[in-house]
């Protein structure tokens, strides 16, 4: 649960990066994007195995995208989609034996079990609603009309700002970094077979979280955009 | 009490009462889907995957809990 540290000064400030979460986070990202690359080259009409398997993942998420935000959501599927199929490689991989592979500190594990991977997915979610809701209204976004109500309500978005991406951050951290302990518990108790239905549980959790932060995304966007606050 | 004893005693409280939360919550989730398939058996599958995302956002209270226990215990 520790992580590789290594610390570097720039202009007199010092920097702490987690090399195994940059490590494993691009072993996660190569993977999409080859997955990606090569699903992509000779589309044809009469799509192949590999290209119907695509259409049906691209039309689970227009269809989640039609069922919570009802017009005008084409645009937000990119976002939405590589945020969903990045998480669920990432926590996937942390059931992958890539702890066999030793490094100086720490172990090699999913990227999603440090907090600042979840913590800057949250804030690019942030950014990105906050970003659209202006796009889409212009000032309005922050505050309708002046009256004490609408000032109120523009106070408690204000808090919203902070604590939806703190809860999102914590609530995917925390899941992977539980299950990681709970593992370990297991390893610990027996090696041999007593981590693997604990190991199984992990595998739901990956997609129930990837969903979950995939749906809360498009909920803070579709609330953003929508016409009503 | 030494201040790692009190810490210890801490993380245990925190994750006792977060995971109360935790429970009533799954154990509603649990309820309303019971109902929903009791009522109507054809939308088991569709409730199923709403009451996993349910569960989920009602499991991450104890697992907020559970970061406070971690964290009380590794100072």
């Amino acid at each position: 649960m520790e992580h590789w540290l290594y610390t570097f000064s720039v202009a007199g400030h010092s920097f702490t990066v987690n090399l195994d979460t940059i490590f494993t986070m691009w072993f996660a990202m190569i993977c999409l994007i080859i997955f990606a690359f090569i699903a992509t080259r000779n589309l044809s009409v009469v799509p192949g195995k590999l290209q119907a398997f695509c259409e049906k993942v691209m039309s689970f998420f227009w269809g989640v995208m039609d069922t919570m935000m009802p017009a005008d959501n084409k645009q937000h599927v990119p976002l939405v989609a590589s945020l969903f199929l990045f998480i669920l490689f990432a926590n996937l991989m942390g059931q992958l034996p890539l702890r066999i592979i030793h490094i100086k500190q720490g172990e090699l594990a999913s990227p999603t079990n440090d907090i600042n991977m979840t913590a800057a997915m949250a804030i690019i979610v942030l950014i990105y609603y906050v970003g659209a809701g202006l796009l889409k209204k212009g000032p309005k976004f922050f505050l309708h009309d002046f009256s004490f109500v609408s000032i109120v309500m523009a106070l408690v978005e204000l808090l919203e700002m902070v604590t939806r991406p703190l809860s999102l951050a914590i609530r995917l951290f925390a899941n992977i970094f539980a299950g990681e302990i709970l593992v370990s518990i297991a390893l610990a108790a027996s090696a041999y077979f007593a981590p693997l239905p604990v190991m199984l549980f992990e595998i739901l959790v990956a997609f129930i979280q990837a969903t979950v932060f995939m749906m809360l995304t498009i909920a803070y966007v579709g609330s953003a955009t929508g016409e009503e606050h | 009490m030494e201040n790692l004893q009190l810490a210890q005693l801490g993380a245990g409280i925190a994750i006792g009462f977060g995971a109360i939360g935790a429970g009533l919550g799954i154990g509603v989730a649990t309820k309303g889907l019971m109902d929903a398939v009791s009522r109507q058996p054809e939308v088991a599958g569709k409730a199923f995957g709403f009451f996993l995302l349910g569960a989920a956002l009602a499991e991450a209270c104890a697992l907020y809990a559970f970061v406070i226990a971690f964290l009380l215990l590794g100072k």
